[in-house]
């Protein structure tokens, strides 16, 4: 297995710049979902920068070809001056898409969006079928607004995504989503995920985090569901992420594969070769759920020198080199060379550090709770 | 258009990428079109002082074992991207 110090370190390849830049915009938020990953946090860090900053921003990174930002928080709607900053990411000639709660999007702003060919998506979370599920963990009155705030923006022309996060409270509500989703609400497909240990859901662990029998449900329901409308469910975490990749593991384990192509090392995430972030106070972070981790100031630091030579962010590049063996956590796994080690944020937000496989996403571990694999996956191709 | 100097959409980014290939981006259709080290030397000298003559002579002066025919490909390359609306010329007053 490839450790640091072998020689490997040298084929790593980082583009100059980043390709694109998440932006946690606004600290404030209209929600306190039971759930959500930004409060209770260090990227809730109670300040929110004024709009000239974000503008001065943005022309760094026009210098930076930088070709898309992604404004999250906090609920981007929340800001007054929202429209100015959009503009100023279009004056600086990228793209741009907003991941919201929906609930605060006016006539007047989906008109806006559609005036642009710049928006990618807005991204709308949406977790039920109906207020008993979506407001659950959301709040009273938070369904009707969001799906209001949806088919505005359907009505208008703009691109719109929609994540599902699978939780205690709505994992039984999965196909009725998918219905209204896809059927009454006519979208082309459906994000999902689970709710993970991070932010307010580390408070709320009881009521939101799926146990090994809710995410065996969950992952049968999706990938069921997934068969039945075609394709158009997709997830890069949760339950139905979970379902493909530990299934390829167990096919891999039953069929006595030596390894399979960047598995057995800490590969999970590629995020950081491609993107780089930033906090509501303008401090440069490798990912927004790694916010503790503080590689400089926009506008003051510049943007290619701490993507290019940070140290910090050079150590969460080079973490594909540690290899899986090393960890105890890990020791006489049948599924090792099989394994990425799953996210780096929640391997964090569960022990205290990055540099380690996350419990959270352990094939060993979701067996050993009781956790069973769908059969027919274990039988494809 | 060997008269002409063709000018780059200013909107239009260019990402240097691995081993001197890059990408251009069309932030408004989110389209990308490859370019490889040769097609990055002349989008660069795609600034409305170069006409097709001067781009020809930079690409036999900067790179090896250039083809004889190096004049119709450079012409090729800048109509196509002047068809995908990467590159244009300036409009001339009447």
């Amino acid at each position: 297995m490839l450790e640091p110090g072998d020689g490997d370190r040298g084929r790593l390849r980082v583009m100059r710049t980043p390709k694109s830049v998440d932006i946690d915009i606004t600290d404030r938020c209209n929600l306190r979902c039971k759930y959500c990953y930004f409060f209770n946090s260090p990227a809730d860090v109670k300040t929110d920068l004024p709009p000239e900053e974000w503008l001065r921003f943005f022309e760094e990174l026009k210098r930076c070809a930088v070709t898309e930002v992604c404004l999250a928080g906090g609920e981007p709607f929340i800001r007054e001056d929202l429209r100015d900053i959009l503009e100023g990411i279009i004056r600086n000639r990228m793209r741009f898409s907003i991941l919201s709660n929906g609930t605060l999007v006016t006539e007047d702003m989906a008109r806006f969006l559609a005036s642009t060919p710049r928006c990618n998506y807005v991204q709308v979370s949406l977790d039920g079928s109906g207020p008993e599920t979506h407001d659950a963990c959301r709040g009273s009155g938070a369904f009707e607004k969001a799906v209001a705030g949806l088919r505005l923006l359907q009505q208008h022309g703009v691109n719109v995504a929609v994540r599902v996060t699978i939780h205690r409270q709505n994992v039984r509500d999965l196909e009725a989503i998918a219905r209204l989703l896809l059927e009454d609400l006519g979208l082309g497909g459906f994000g999902t995920n689970s709710a993970g240990h991070m932010g307010l859901c580390q408070k709320n662990t009881e009521q939101v985090e799926l146990t090994a029998g809710e995410r065996e449900l969950a992952m049968r329901t999706l990938l069921a569901l997934n068969k039945k409308y075609g394709g158009r469910i997709s997830a890069q975490a949760g339950p139905l992420a979970e379902g493909r990749m530990w299934s390829e593991m167990e096919r891999a384990r039953r069929a006595g594969l030596p390894s399979l192509p960047d598995r057995g090392r800490l590969t999970a995430c590629g995020c950081v070769f491609d993107k780089i972030a930033v906090r509501t106070d303008g401090v440069l972070v490798p990912c927004n759920m790694l916010s503790h981790i503080e590689l400089g100031r926009i506008n003051r630091d510049r943007l290619d020198d701490v993507w290019q030579n940070h140290p910090e962010l050079r150590k969460i590049r080079e973490r594909r080199f540690l290899s899986l063996e090393r960890f105890e956590f890990c020791s006489g796994c049948a599924y090792l060379n099989y394994c990425t080690g799953n996210c780096p944020a929640l391997a964090y937000s569960l022990l205290g550090v990055v540099d380690h496989p996350s419990p959270d996403g352990c094939l060993r571990k979701y067996l050993a709770e009781g956790g069973r694999l769908p059969e027919e996956e274990l039988h494809e191709p | 258009m060997s008269e002409d100097k063709p000018i780059a959409n200013p909107q239009v980014i260019l990402r240097e990428e691995f081993d001197d290939w890059a990408v251009l981006f069309d932030p408004d259709t989110a389209h990308g079109f490859a370019l490889n080290p040769v097609g990055v030397l002349i989008w660069k000298l795609l600034d409305g002082k170069h006409g097709l003559g001067d781009i020809v002579r930079v690409v036999r002066e900067s790179c090896q074992d250039v083809p004889e025919d190096v004049e119709g490909h450079c012409r090729e390359f800048i109509d196509s991207l002047v068809q995908q609306g990467l590159a244009g010329f300036e409009m001339k007053n009447a």
